[in-house]
């Protein structure tokens, strides 16, 4: 710099002219005080520009651009709005069928993005691409006229609670919906108690009751080892057999997931021979480490619109770590969503009584109020 | 972690008053991070009647870094924590050295990211009336440039000394409209106020 300017612009050269001996602390602080909440106040006009301006872009400016070029042609508004409206709008019915495609495409890879968005799970993530890639080609033979396998997609989901099953249940029901391997998608959830009944006969019913309900989507049978666990005449291996019935019935109308723990469904599936065989996919959801629950945790946080502070991070690590030598069976992801929740009503506490509240308060996530939530 | 940081002119007892407080909040032991305004970092622990001695003195400057003190708080069934920044005194006028220049251009820094500050006074000087005016232009520009932030205290310390109280008379009066804590760092004296004043703002 050539020439200096007779005041300092901003907060950091006054500390630089400060130590220059350039300025006296007095001055300094009054600079301060005219610099300080200029910067803050700067801040806050950015951070609102920024957002006048995604505002904008998403109401999309192109199809406002559209609308008003059209109108001067005197045409006709289309259905739909953005830019790709116009030309659907001029568009044959012939091609109407690629944009139905290119839209399905679309959605499955918002459906595999999901899938990969989720944190650890690894193996299964690889057998659902496995999965995708055997109805993606059992559909493309099918349509050479090539003998195309029956596809028994029922599967056996093995894992602690909290790894993640019911939740990719979830999104293997949408990949197959998206995939023409099932026409709805949807996910029926139900246990035990759901299907057996309380007299001769009435399990049978209200078992077909769910499966009439599941049609077109997935049956997600939660505990499922539990279906075996009376003997011989226990109602549960009525449920089964109406299960197995309706999964020969019906063959590619729905699908049929059995969901539990490890050694009690290899224990299930071991003491009723005739099922194994009828359930070729099996998927082990491994327990979490601790390093993927609390990326976990950060996820959550994030979905939440709120961030857990570094010393929060690490006492939550401290947390799991000790949970993990402890209870194999404590819950998992479970365990750490419902610390993340009960950590928010503590923060809110801790806040509430405050008088002045910074964004960045309210958004964060103290070691202490993940302690009192483990804990408390 | 939360910064609370202790500013005033020379030799009004910024040091005592960190050290005190913070065993007032429950330190046994001053493990204290100094922080030079070349970047030269160090730590040290002393016991605490060790650190008043090492620490503190009668003539003005003793301390020429931030010298911070870390107190785990309990805090419900949690903890917090809570740096008690003690730094150099501000003057007025550009002061000859060097070393107190980039001192005090340090503390300054120091204020930016402070939660609480905590500005100290001292109150005996100003109520015996010296020819000097012992409320110096830097001291009226830190409140005004404070009063704008949330956590700002006015200390009135050395309570203990007699004609503390016109000090402090004189205080309120000119600092009308800011909250002001007579305190005695020297005997812990009035801790109370201000330890709930911390507690609020952290």
């Amino acid at each position: 710099m050539a020439t200096r300017a007779d005041r300092p612009s901003n907060p950091d050269e006054v500390l630089d002219w400060l130590s220059e001996g350039r300025l006296t602390p007095a001055e300094a602080f009054a600079l301060f005080r005219t610099l300080l909440p200029a910067e803050r106040n700067a801040g806050a006009v950015r951070g609102a520009g920024a957002r006048k301006a995604r505002g904008v872009s998403g109401s999309n400016p192109a199809e406002a651009g559209d609308r008003r070029g059209r109108r001067n042609k005197g045409a006709a508004m289309p259905g739909r709005g953005g830019p790709v409206g116009e030309d659907s709008a001029l568009r044959s019915d012939a091609t109407a069928g690629d944009d139905e495609a290119a839209a399905r495409a679309g959605r499955l890879h918002a459906v595999l993005d999901e899938l990969d968005g989720l944190i650890g799970l690894d193996s299964v993530k690889q057998l659902v691409r496995e999965l995708q890639a055997f109805v993606e080609i059992q559909r493309r033979r099918a349509q050479e006229q090539l003998a195309s396998e029956a596809m028994a997609l029922h599967m056996v989901f093995k894992g602690n609670p909290g790894t993640g099953k019911t939740t990719v249940a979830r999104v293997l029901g949408r990949l197959l919906k998206e995939m023409d391997a099932l026409p709805k998608g949807h996910l029926v959830e139900c246990e035990r108690a759901d299907l057996v009944g309380e007299y001769i006969g009435h399990t049978a019913q209200r078992t077909r009751e769910h499966i009439r309900r599941a049609m077109g989507g997935i049956l997600f049978v939660d505990e499922a080892y539990s279906l075996a666990r009376g003997g011989e005449k226990d109602f549960g291996k009525e449920a089964i057999d109406t299960l197995v019935k309706a999964m020969e019935d019906h063959k590619d109308e729905f699908v049929v997931i059995l969901a539990g723990y490890r050694a009690e469904m290899d224990y299930f599936l071991m003491s009723n021979p005739g099922l194994k065989s009828r359930f070729p996919i099996q998927m082990e959801f491994p327990d979490y480490t601790s390093d993927e629950l609390l990326r976990i945790a950060h996820h959550m946080c994030e979905q939440r619109q709120y961030r857990l502070s570094p010393a929060a991070s690490r006492r939550l690590l401290r947390i799991l770590e000790q949970h993990a030598d402890g209870n194999p069976y404590l819950g998992n992801a479970r365990f750490v969503r419902n610390v993340i929740e009960r950590a928010i009503r503590r923060q809110a506490l801790r806040l509430v009584t405050r008088r002045t509240l910074t964004r960045a308060d309210l958004m964060t996530l103290e070691a202490s109020d993940v302690w009192e939530a483990a804990t408390g | 972690m939360k910064r609370c940081i202790i500013i005033g002119q020379p030799n009004v007892g910024k040091t005592m008053f960190a050290l005190h407080f913070a065993e007032y909040l429950g330190l046994a032991k001053a493990r204290i991070a100094f922080a030079e305004a070349g970047g030269r970092r160090w730590e040290a622990a002393y016991s605490m009647a060790a650190a008043r001695t090492t620490l503190t003195s009668s003539a003005p400057h003793h301390t020429r870094q931030l010298q911070s003190l870390t107190l785990e708080l309990p805090a419900g069934k949690g903890t917090k924590h809570l740096e008690l920044v003690d730094t150099s005194g501000l003057v007025d006028g550009i002061h000859p050295d060097a070393t107190i220049r980039r001192a005090m251009a340090q503390t300054l820094a120091a204020v930016r990211e402070a939660k609480v500050i905590l500005h100290m006074l001292d109150a005996a000087a100003l109520g015996a009336g010296g020819a000097v005016d012992t409320i110096g232009e830097v001291d009226y520009q830190v409140a005004q440039f404070a009063q704008l932030r949330g956590g700002y205290l006015v200390l009135a310390n050395k309570m203990d000394l007699p004609g503390a109280e016109d000090g402090l008379a004189r205080l309120r009066r000119e600092f009308a409209g800011h909250r002001i804590a007579p305190v005695s760092a020297l005997h812990k004296q009035g801790f109370d106020e201000v330890k709930a004043f911390v507690w609020r703002h952290t």
